[in-house]
C-alpha cells in the first residue's frame, strides 16, 4: 500500500475515534456521571503500575492473534466470524496434549501444543472454507453458529472426561507453561510469540508471492482465477492460517495465562479480534495497533467502573460504536475524493443518489 | 440409550408439535426480518442485533407502562431505528453489509447490558412480576377436544401472529407491486433503475420493514416466549433465523418451514436431556442441525445450477451466495 492511503487511513481512524468517545461522552453524561473523569480513570487503569500495564499486554496478547486471523481470511474475501471458536478448540487440544504427553522432553511438548492446536483448529476451519468455496454456504453464518458449536464441544469435555473434579469446570493443570513477567499480573512470554507471529504473517501478506496470491482472490475472484490462480484453494488455505492463528492465541491463553483449560475463558477474544481487524479494514499493518487500543479499553474498564459510577458495559458500547462509524467507507471522504468515487463507483445506489440530487 | 428407546412415547407425543411450533416462533420472525432485505439482496447480518434490542425495549416498556402492547410497539420502533442504522451504513456509507451488521449485533448486546445496568441496576437477567407479558388466546370451545386441545389451545398471541405474518409477507412479495418492485431490486439493480423502480428507497423501505418485524420478533422472546430479559438472550436466534431464510430461499412459506426444522432440535434435545443425554449435545442440536441444513440446501442448488446451465459456463455463481 502507497503512504497516502495509509495517511488516509490513520485520519480515517483518527476522525472515527473522535466521533466514538464522544458519543460514549454523550453516554456517559446521559448517566449523570462525569466523561473526562471517566476516561481519565479508563487510562489510568489501562496503564498504571506493573499489575495495570501487565493486563493490558495480556489482554493485548490474544487480541493481536485474533485480530491477525480475521484480517488474513479477510485479506482473502473472507468473513471469518469463527476465529473464537478456533481459540476455544485451539486451547483444549494445547490442555490435552499438554496434560497427557508428559513422556515428551519440555521444549518438545511445548511445540505438540502449539502444533495440535493448530492443526485442529485449521482443520475446524477448513469445513466453513470449503462449504463456501465450494458451494457458496454463507460463512458468516456457519462460523457462528460453529462458535457455539465449540463451545460446547469444549464446555462437555472440560466438565466430563477432562474435568479437573472441581466445582469450576476446568481441566487439570497443564505440565508445561510460558513464564509470566510483570507479576502478579497475566502478561507472558506468549506476547512475543504473538508478535514475531504477526510479523512473519505480514510479510507473508504484502512480501510474498503467496501474500499477493490471497489478495488478489480477495479483491477479485475471477480476475485471479483468469491469471491462473486456484482461487477456491487460496481461499480455504487462507482461511484454514486464520484457524490456526486462532489455534495459537487459545494455547498461549491456556499455556500462559490459565495453565489449564478453563471453560468459557475466549468469550469475546474473537469477536474483539475481528472489532480491530474492521476497524483497520483488515489492514495487517494497522490492526495490530487497533488490537493494542481495544485492549487498553477492556484492561481500563474494570479501573473505570471501580473509581467512577460507569459500567463496565460502556466500553463495549464505545466499541461497537467505533466498528459501525468505522465501517461506513465514505463517511469521512473529504469533498473531491467523494466526487471522484461516485464517478469510479457503478454501485446503483450511488448514481441513483445522484439523479436524486440533481431532481432536488 | 436404552432410556431413550423405553421412553420413546414420551419424547415423540402429539404435545411435540406444539412444543416445535413453540421454540420456532422467534426464529420464525427472525428469518422473516431477514427474508425481507434479502428479497432487496441485502444479507440482515444485523437480525440477532435488531432481536436483542427489540426484546430489551419490549421488557422495558411493558414493566414501565404496564401494556403488553407499548412494549411491543416501542420494540418494533426501536427495531426499526435499529435497521435504519443499518440502511443509512450500508446504502448512503456504503458499509460492508457483513461488517456493519456484526457491529449492530455487537452494540446491541453492550447496549442492553449498559442499560439494563444502569436503568435496573442488575446484572444478567431482569425479571420481574412487573413485566406483563403477552396474553394468551384461550379458545373455550377447544378444552374439551382432546387433540386439538394439545395444539391449538393457549398460543400466545403473537404466535398466531407469526402465522398470520408468513402469509402477509408470502402475499406481499408475490402478489402486490411493492413486492415485484423488491423482488426486481433484488435480482437486478440495474434493470430495476431502468424500469423507473426507486432502488435506494426500496432499498430503506425494505431494511425499515424488517427492523419493525425484527423487533417484533424480540418482543415476543422477551414477553411472549418468555417474560424476563437476560443478557444475550437472543442466543445466536438470530443468526439461525438466517440460516433458514437461506433455507427458504427468503420464500416466506419455504423459511417458516426450515425454522420449524430447528425448533423440532431444539424441542427433541430439551426432551432427550431427561434421558442421560448430555446437555451439551442437547444444545448443540440445533446449530448442527442448522449448519447441516444449510449445507444440503445450497448443495442442491448448486448441482441443480450446475444442471441448467447450458454450454456457456457461468463460473461467478459462487459469489451469488
Amino acid at each position: 500500500m502507497s503512504s497516502s492511503t495509509r495517511i488516509e487511513a490513520l485520519k480515517r481512524i483518527f476522525f472515527t475515534m473522535l466521533l466514538t468517545f464522544a458519543i460514549g461522552a454523550v453516554l456517559i453524561l446521559m448517566i449523570g456521571e462525569n466523561p473526562i473523569d471517566a476516561y481519565i480513570a479508563l487510562f489510568k487503569g489501562a496503564f498504571s503500575g506493573k499489575f495495570g500495564f501487565g493486563n493490558t499486554i495480556a489482554a493485548f496478547t490474544p487480541l493481536l492473534l485474533t485480530s491477525i486471523a480475521f484480517a488474513v481470511a479477510a485479506q482473502a474475501g473472507a468473513f471469518n466470524v469463527g476465529v473464537e471458536g478456533e481459540v476455544f478448540l485451539g486451547g483444549i487440544t494445547a490442555a490435552y496434549i499438554g496434560i497427557n504427553f508428559t513422556f515428551l522432553p519440555k521444549p518438545l511438548l511445548l511445540l505438540a501444543c502449539f502444533a495440535g492446536a493448530m492443526i485442529v483448529a485449521g482443520a475446524w476451519a477448513f469445513i466453513p472454507a470449503a462449504l463456501k468455496a465450494y458451494y457458496g454456504v454463507s460463512e458468516v453464518c456457519t462460523t457462528i453458529l460453529m462458535n457455539t458449536v465449540a463451545l460446547y464441544i469444549t464446555s462437555y469435555l472440560v466438565s466430563g472426561p477432562m474435568s479437573a473434579g472441581t466445582a469450576n469446570a476446568q481441566s487439570l493443570p497443564v505440565t508445561v507453561n510460558l513464564p509470566k513477567f510483570m507479576r502478579p499480573s497475566n502478561a507472558n512470554v506468549g506476547v512475543f510469540i504473538a508478535i514475531a507471529i504477526v510479523i512473519l504473517v505480514g510479510v507473508m501478506l504484502y512480501k510474498t508471492k503467496y501474500g499477493f496470491k490471497i489478495r488478489t482472490v480477495g479483491t477479485n475472484q475471477q480476475f485471479a482465477n483468469c491469471i491462473g490462480i486456484n482461487s477456491k484453494r487460496v481461499f480455504i488455505n487462507s482461511m484454514i492460517l486464520s484457524g490456526m492463528l486462532g489455534g495459537i492465541a487459545g494455547t498461549i491463553e491456556v499455556l500462559g495465562v490459565h495453565g489449564y483449560f478453563l471453560n468459557n475463558f475466549a468469550t469475546g477474544l474473537g469477536t474483539d479480534g475481528m472489532l480491530a481487524a474492521l476497524i483497520a479494514r483488515s489492514n495487517a499493518v494497522l490492526t495490530p495497533f487497533i488490537a493494542f487500543f481495544l485492549s487498553i479499553l477492556k484492561a481500563g474498564a474494570m479501573g473505570m467502573q471501580q473509581s467512577t459510577g460507569v459500567p463496565k458495559a460502556l466500553v463495549d458500547t464505545i466499541t461497537a460504536v467505533f466498528i459501525i462509524v468505522a465501517t461506513m467507507e465514505t463517511l469521512f471522504l473529504f469533498k473531491g475524493r467523494i466526487f471522484k468515487n461516485k464517478i469510479d463507483s457503478n454501485k446503483l445506489g450511488k448514481i441513483d443518489k445522484t439523479e436524486e440530487e440533481k431532481s432536488v | 440409550m436404552s432410556a431413550i428407546i423405553e421412553n420413546i412415547d414420551k419424547i415423540f407425543n402429539v404435545s411435540l408439535i406444539y412444543a416445535t411450533f413453540r421454540s420456532a416462533t422467534p426464529i420464525i420472525f427472525a428469518a422473516l426480518c431477514a427474508a425481507l432485505t434479502q428479497q432487496a439482496n441485502i444479507l440482515n447480518i444485523g437480525t440477532e442485533g435488531i432481536m436483542l434490542v427489540g426484546a430489551f425495549t419490549a421488557v422495558a416498556f411493558s414493566y414501565m407502562t404496564g401494556s403488553w402492547v407499548l412494549g411491543v410497539l416501542a420494540a418494533m420502533i426501536a427495531g426499526a431505528f435499529i435497521a435504519s442504522i443499518m440502511a443509512v451504513g450500508h446504502i448512503k456509507f456504503n458499509a460492508d453489509i457483513c461488517a456493519i451488521g456484526m457491529g449492530i449485533n455487537m452494540l446491541a448486546i453492550a447496549i442492553t447490558k449498559f442499560l439494563l445496568k444502569v436503568i435496573f441496576n442488575t446484572n444478567g437477567t431482569f425479571s420481574d412480576p412487573g413485566i406483563k407479558a403477552i396474553p394468551k388466546v384461550h379458545l373455550a370451545f377447544m378444552d374439551d377436544i382432546p387433540v386439538l386441545d394439545q395444539l391449538f389451545n393457549n398460543w400466545s398471541i403473537t404466535e398466531w401472529l407469526a402465522i398470520v405474518l408468513i402469509i402477509a409477507l408470502q402475499f406481499l412479495f408475490y402478489k402486490t407491486v411493492w413486492g415485484l418492485r423488491l423482488r426486481a431490486v433484488g435480482q437486478f439493480a440495474m434493470a430495476a433503475q431502468t424500469a423507473g423502480i426507486k432502488v435506494t428507497q426500496v432499498k430503506y423501505q425494505a431494511m425499515m420493514i424488517s427492523g419493525l418485524v425484527g423487533g417484533l420478533a424480540g418482543a415476543h422472546l422477551s414477553l411472549g416466549y418468555s417474560t424476563q430479559f437476560v443478557e444475550n438472550m437472543t442466543n445466536n436466534r438470530g443468526f439461525m433465523g438466517v440460516a433458514a431464510m437461506y433455507f427458504g430461499a427468503a420464500n416466506p412459506l419455504l423459511t417458516a418451514l426450515g425454522c420449524l426444522l430447528f425448533g423440532f432440535a431444539d424441542s427433541i434435545g430439551a426432551r432427550l436431556q431427561a434421558y442421560g443425554v448430555p446437555s451439551q449435545f442437547v444444545l448443540m442440536m440445533p446449530y448442527i442441525v442448522t449448519i447441516m441444513v444449510l449445507s444440503i440446501t445450497l448443495f442442491v442448488k448448486y448441482r441443480n445450477n450446475r444442471r441448467k446451465e447450458s454450454a456457456i459456463v457461468n463460473q461467478s455463481i459462487s459469489s451469488k451466495a
